[in-house]
């Protein structure tokens, strides 16, 4: 136990006072903000460059609406240009030329009938405009035909302001005992993806200096030395747990300054970020969710590190582990959609799934806590056996210096 | 967990104790049925060609690998995890942290072997010191040249002040100035009751510096106990000899195994039995002699006639 604890305080004080920590704190959440604000800020923007779309109107009635229905919709970064050469013919050719030569992004043809029809066709080069017409032209002429028709039937404007108008909600969150809270789905929903974010990038980052960490013992040739004082499952477990402590030391870090800053409150574009969202419950499912899924990939990255001589030599075993991380991000909206199907039930007690897509549940509904419960104890289980399994690996690479390990020597060695 | 200590025996009475101890990798036995007995206080000299099974034995006994069958004692005791503490280990296979100051790894090596921290760090100063490298105390080891290094990893070896070090090719790579500083040490641990064993294939160092050895080959030992015992099994003589001219001797010379120039003058390896005075009509006969003197026998000809003997042995 002493040496575990003397190879837990050698790996942990190494890692904190290199210098790449102290980047790496400073530099960290930089980084994540950029991961995850940057996404927000451009779809909520629809991007910085204004675009110009051509419109084609024959009837000469709906190029103005169109316009004021822009601006009123707050799309300034839109601008309409009114083409008319003549004949729709002609105006059609300038379209498509001026599309050719980037001149205009795109362009629409509303119909002369437009007002029976409803018809408008729109012309692009690249299927991405696709995003421009169904975010932004589609619903604008929507409400332009929308008005035109209540125009032609003669309805008031003060009726047409009435029959127009929306539903507006508030959303209340039952809590357990009974009362109630306003909820701001979106805040929640983006903290619990921050949240997400930033046990997949510890795990991944602290993860595989578990596997250089391990490599390094071997590359030194230092793993003879080490296995004449010290059996290879504690040597393994004092290292994943010394690698482990500088990562919660930098999440520590993090966390404080984090709060620190939000006192003040933080607020960027529309999003506000809502310390209240991290509800006991949340905190101790993202601390244990953290601690195992970085503890079980550690582990099983310390077994691929056991075996390789060199960071080289890893790679092809390193892909599988990063797509047990990355599958369950890919699933989150099936998480989002149906939290408690049974497919999701499965898949969230999967042990290498359950740090994100479980996690994911908890933020999104609490699961039963015999759910949680279970993919605790199954991430346990699985971390024993994959530090055992890392151990054996530790022992066994010692007689394959020189080869490089392939699936079926992996394989070999586990049979043994 | 505090280190075991262990009740050694009186130096000369054994100390580590290998009874039939058996290793093979799928059909190729890398130990056969190895028994050994190691004094306290010795240095046993551990030899055999590359690839005789030294090298699996040693870590048979520092559990790094397990034996397939037999057991080991050290002390009276059967060998377990814990005991591994009381024995140092310099592996062939030498290795260090490049990026960690010498005074850290010195540290870190013996804590591992169960010394207390502070203990350790006074240690390891100590042992700076007596290597002549405190002035390196605080630099990474990547800044050391390698005969340092190799220092470094002695040091490291008998940190802990174990009862038995075990030395494989220890002086490999060193320069003669560093193998002398490095031997007197060896002697100087010897001289407290540490008992070495000194596993090496380089049989002139072995002979220097060894009470008794022990010679494997296949993975078994075929000889094995105290060099002056050995060297009586082994009544093969030589004798050197010189002619005025330095011509060569015949090859056909009644009673000589085989010749060898060396230095000027000539090694005659002499038949078991042979008398050099039988020798001596036949090579005045030959030519005016300058130089005759009877040898003994060097390790490495008893020790390429035993594994010869053997492998004789084994065919028949």
């Amino acid at each position: 136990m002493k040496k575990i604890l003397t190879v837990i305080r050698k790996e942990y004080l190494e890692r904190v006072r290199s210098k790449s920590f102290v980047i790496g704190t400073l530099l960290g959440p930089a980084l994540m903000s950029m991961f995850i604000l940057v996404p927000v800020l451009l779809v909520d923007k629809g991007g910085d460059d204004s675009r110009t779309v051509g419109v084609i109107d024959p009837a000469g009635l709906y190029f103005e609406s169109l316009v004021e229905v822009l601006v009123d919709q707050g799309r300034d970064n839109v601008r309409l240009e009114l083409i008319d050469t003549g004949s729709v013919e002609e105006s059609l050719v300038q379209m498509k030329e001026s599309i050719l030569d980037e001149s205009i992004h795109s362009g629409i043809l509303i119909a002369v009938d437009f007002l029976d029809s409803g018809k408008a066709t729109f012309y692009n080069k690249s299927v991405s405009a696709g995003i421009m017409r169904d975010d932004v032209l589609r619903p604008a002429l929507n409400r332009v035909l929308r008005e035109e028709r209540f125009a032609a039937a003669q309805v008031p404007d003060t009726l047409f302001a009435y029959l127009a108008a929306r539903t507006i909600w508030t959303n209340i969150g039952v809590t357990a005992e009974g009362g109630e809270e306003e909820q701001h789905e979106d805040v929640g929903f983006i903290m619990a993806f921050v949240l997400i974010m930033i046990i997949y990038i510890m795990v991944i980052m602290y993860g595989s200096h578990t596997l250089t960490a391990v490599i390094e013992e071997k590359s030194s040739r230092m793993v003879e030395v080490l296995l004449a004082s010290i059996s290879p499952g504690d040597l393994m477990l004092g290292k994943v747990m010394g690698i482990g402590m500088a990562g919660l030391t930098q999440f520590a870090i993090w966390t404080a300054a984090f709060f620190a800053i939000s006192q003040r409150g933080i607020s960027v574009g529309d999003f506000n970020f809502d310390t209240a969202f991290m509800t006991p419950v949340i905190l101790i499912n993202f601390l244990a969710f953290f601690l195992l899924g970085f503890f079980l990939y550690a582990t099983l990255y310390a077994g691929i590190g056991a075996m390789c001589n060199t960071v080289q030599d890893s790679q092809q075993f390193h892909t599988p582990l990063v797509m047990g991380l990355v599958l369950p991000m890919m699933m989150l909206s099936l998480v989002l959609r149906s939290p408690d199907s049974t497919l999701v039930v499965v898949l969230s007690l999967i042990p290498m799934f359950s740090p994100v897509l479980m996690f994911m549940r908890v933020c999104v509904e609490t699961p039963p806590v015999w759910q949680i419960g279970l993919s605790w104890v199954l991430m346990m289980g699985s971390i024993w056996l994959s530090a055992r399994m890392a151990g054996k690996l530790f022992r066994m690479g010692i007689l394959m210096y020189g080869a490089s390990p392939t699936w079926a020597t992996l394989i070999k060695v586990l049979r043994n | 967990m505090t280190r075991p200590t262990l009740e050694l025996p009186p130096v000369g009475e054994t100390i580590l104790t290998l009874d039939s101890v058996s290793k093979s990798y799928g059909s190729v036995k890398a130990a056969k049925e190895v028994n050994l007995e190691i004094p306290r206080g010795s240095i046993y000299g551990f030899l055999g060609p590359n690839g005789a099974g030294k090298t699996t034995t040693i870590r048979i006994i520092m559990k790094i690998i397990l034996a397939d069958s037999g057991s080991i004692n050290l002390a009276g005791r059967p060998l377990d995890g814990d005991m591994r503490d009381r024995i140092g280990y310099l592996p062939e296979e030498r290795g260090l942290y490049r990026k960690m100051k010498c005074l850290d790894q010195l540290t870190y090596l013996a804590e591992l072997k169960g010394v207390p921290r502070k203990e350790a760090r006074r240690r390891s100063d100590a042992w700076l010191k007596r290597m002549g490298l405190e002035e390196w105390r605080d630099r990474k080891v990547d800044a050391l040249s390698k005969g340092m290094q190799q220092k470094i990893q002695f040091a490291a070896t008998f940190i802990s002040e174990p009862d038995l070090v075990i030395l494989d090719e220890v002086f490999s790579g060193l320069d003669p100035l560093n193998i002398q500083l490095l031997r007197d040490m060896i002697l100087e641990e010897k001289a407290k009751g540490t008992t070495i064993l000194f596993s090496t294939h380089m049989l002139a160092e072995a002979e220097k510096i060894c009470d008794a050895i022990c010679l494997i080959e296949g993975g078994e030992i075929i000889l094995n106990g105290p060099l002056e015992k050995i060297r009586a099994d082994f009544p093969l003589e030589s004798v050197r000899v010189a002619w005025e001219g330095n011509p060569e001797p015949p090859a056909d010379l009644p009673g000589v195994l085989h010749r060898e120039k060396s230095e000027g003058s000539w090694r005659l390896t002499l038949a078991e039995g042979v008398n050099p005075r039988e020798l001596l009509p036949d090579l005045m006969a030959f030519g005016p002699l300058t130089l005759f003197s009877a040898n003994r026998p060097s390790l490495s000809e008893i020790f390429l006639e035993a594994v010869a003997r053997h492998r004789k042995g084994v065919q028949s």
